[in-house]
């Protein structure tokens, strides 16, 4: 969730698409509406990319549906257990389903917003300790490990982690190599 | 760059080795030296003289050169022994905080270990006691994940060895939740 | 208490007994001190910290402060100086004792025990500066733009942001700006929804932050206050604890 003008996971994070319903008609737009009509009309719907959605909702050209991935379905399954909801699915793989819910969330009502902040703090929260866990799990195992006792939950979590969680599995796991290497090296020859 | 990628946002467990070895330890010597002018001075700006069989307090990284060289013995600080850890560990498993140890207390032991472990009494009983306490505490870190938002966690008597552990991800998923907590006062 | 060790235990849990036993140990810890040098009180286990600061262990705080800091800090520009010359002249003394035919066997072990601490100290000098370096090239821009961030850098550090700004701010014309039209070959923008183009230090980053002594209270991002007692440690935001820091109050660990 990096904010730097030049990092590319934001630029990327922001082709993420929102349903818009157009209010006005937009003259020679049409193919951000995905057909072959030239204009946009009135009442249209469009998946438009965060990036553009930001512009157009701003200008009150249109509304948008708060995106499936923070539906009522999601959120539900969210309360009932944070760690059984694959993320990963809901955003494609590699997806940040943070930052999307983040950029949503910033384009939202007072209300809303809060809403979706929620959601999405109680999910992180929820989450956090299994992914940390799992890192430091792995990170013991060594190189040949893999296998052991790994479950199938702790398999299906791993790959439901979106893209934020990888990145905090990754840094658990190597601060937690690092550790060992150092703990098990004894490197009186060094001095 | 002038940084290389991973020091940017922590240090090593070495470097943090290399500020530990700052810390004046006992020898008995086993040479004799006058007495030497050097730049990390607290005692009129030299160490010495090396008189055996004579203590002397010098810095770590000096008794670890002297040791490796057969020069002195290292007298272990009082800490580094069987029975203060494992009034430690006992401490440490039965009370929900972190008990209270020396701020490089792993960093110190281990260098004393790898190079002197012949001057410290029951050295394989210290290692294990050290691993217990470091396990019981890891746990204690743990907890304190669960208590992580975006404002402030107070974790008294952390040491710095196990904080750098638990830096990278403590400060990335603290980041995480500042982005997604909405401030009424940030409004 | 583990049963295995007991005899262990009631040996070193009355220290009257200790001078009957006879382990080496136990003579390493009998042994006399040394009265030529200075009078050197016993320091207890925890107060190793207590001693005043040599301002080599100061470097090496502030060191750590800017390691961890996400912001660049003021410049110890005077510690440095002071440190260096130490360098140099412990280097001089070492060359001069190295060049003399007579020197003792003793007198070599000297000379490499004062090469080995030049060569510490060289390394958290180099460290400290490179820290600075990276910050300075990446916050460039930022630095340019406010002469308040330029007041904690040195001169020689502000001419290097200068140069530096410079280079890439013509590396990014030639290669793609000057190709656009004239009014989006900016490199400043603030436009709305968008970063601004200036990268500046996220002081919103976490730090580990130890006070170094009482401090006063300061305002957390939830709102309420805390109050760090001397030897306390927090995670919190670099913004709450910018001014402890900047006075010397509180340490990054």
């Amino acid at each position: 969730m990096d904010n730097d003008y030049f990092s590319i996971d934001a630029i990327l994070a922001e082709n993420q698409k929102i349903q818009c319903t157009f209010k006005v008609d937009i003259p020679d737009m049409g193919h951000l509406a995905g057909g072959s009509d030239r204009d946009i009309k009135s009442l249209t719907k469009a998946p438009i990319p965060i990036w553009l959605a930001y512009i157009i909702l701003f200008s009150d050209w249109a509304d948008f549906t708060i995106p499936s991935p923070f539906g009522t379905r999601v959120r539900n399954a969210l309360k009932a257990e944070p760690r059984s909801v694959k993320l990963s699915n809901l955003v494609g793989a590699g997806g940040l389903w943070y930052g999307f819910g983040k950029m949503v969330m910033d384009i939202l009502s007072e209300e809303q917003a809060n809403g979706i902040s929620e959601v999405l703090t109680k999910a992180f929260k929820g989450r956090l300790l299994e992914v940390i866990d799992q890192a430091q799990h792995f990170a013991a195992l060594g190189p040949a490990g893999g296998g052991g006792p790994s479950t199938d939950t702790a398999q299906s979590f791993r790959e439901g982690l979106d893209g934020t969680e990888r990145e905090l599995f990754a840094l658990a796991q190597e601060s937690a190599k690092r550790m060992k290497r150092w703990h098990e090296g004894n490197d009186k020859a060094r001095r | 760059m002038a940084l290389p990628q991973s020091l940017r946002t922590s240090v090593t467990p070495l470097e943090l080795e290399l500020i530990a070895s700052e810390h004046l330890v006992e020898i008995v010597p086993l040479i004799t030296m006058e007495k030497t002018a050097f730049i990390s001075v607290r005692i009129e700006g030299a160490y010495g003289p090396l008189r055996p069989p004579a203590k002397c307090r010098v810095p770590l990284w000096m008794a670890t050169n002297l040791k490796l060289k057969k020069k002195c013995h290292i007298v272990p600080p009082e800490w580094l022994s069987v029975d203060f850890l494992q009034e430690r560990l006992t401490r440490e498993t039965s009370r929900p905080e972190f008990s209270k140890l020396p701020f490089r207390f792993a960093e110190i032991a281990k260098v004393i270990l790898d190079v002197a472990s012949d001057d410290v009494q029951n050295a394989d009983k210290i290692k294990s006691l050290l691993k217990d306490l470091r396990e019981a505490r890891q746990a204690k870190s743990r907890d304190g994940l669960q208590k992580l938002d975006h404002s402030e966690l107070s974790l008294p008597n952390l040491c710095s060895m196990e904080i750098n552990e638990i830096r990278p991800f403590f400060i990335q998923a603290m980041g995480i939740l500042t982005q997604l907590v909405r401030e009424p006062s940030a409004e | 208490m583990d049963i295995d060790d007991d005899d262990f235990f009631t040996n070193l849990d009355r220290p009257g007994r200790a001078a009957n036993n006879n382990t080496f140990q136990e003579r390493l810890r009998q042994a006399p001190r040394d009265d030529d040098g200075a009078e050197i009180p016993d320091a207890p286990p925890f107060m190793l910290e207590e001693e005043e600061e040599t301002p080599l262990q100061q470097l090496i705080r502030h060191w750590m402060n800017e390691r961890h800091s996400p912001d660049i800090l003021l410049n110890e520009g005077e510690l440095l100086a002071g440190l260096l010359d130490h360098i140099r002249s412990q280097s001089e003394t070492v060359q001069l004792l190295r060049t003399d035919p007579t020197s003792s066997e003793e007198e070599h072990f000297r000379i490499m025990l004062v090469q080995t601490e030049v060569e510490r100290v060289k390394f958290i000098v180099r460290s400290y500066l490179r820290t600075r370096l990276f910050k300075i090239e990446k916050f460039a821009r930022y630095i340019m733009t406010n002469p308040e961030v330029q007041q904690r850098l040195s001169e020689s550090e502000v001419e290097h942001a200068r140069r530096f700004a410079r280079l890439t701010d013509q590396h990014f014309y030639h290669s793609v700006l000057q190709s656009l039209p004239e009014t989006q070959q900016t490199l400043d923008d603030q436009p709305p929804f968008v970063p601004s183009m200036v990268t500046e230090p996220d002081k919103a980053r976490a730090v580990f932050v130890l006070a170094r002594q009482d401090c006063p209270p300061v305002r957390l991002p939830d709102g309420t206050a805390l109050d760090m007692r001397k030897g306390h440690i927090s995670l919190t935001p670099y913004s709450v604890v910018e001014q402890l820091i900047a006075r010397g109050e509180v340490e990054l660990v």
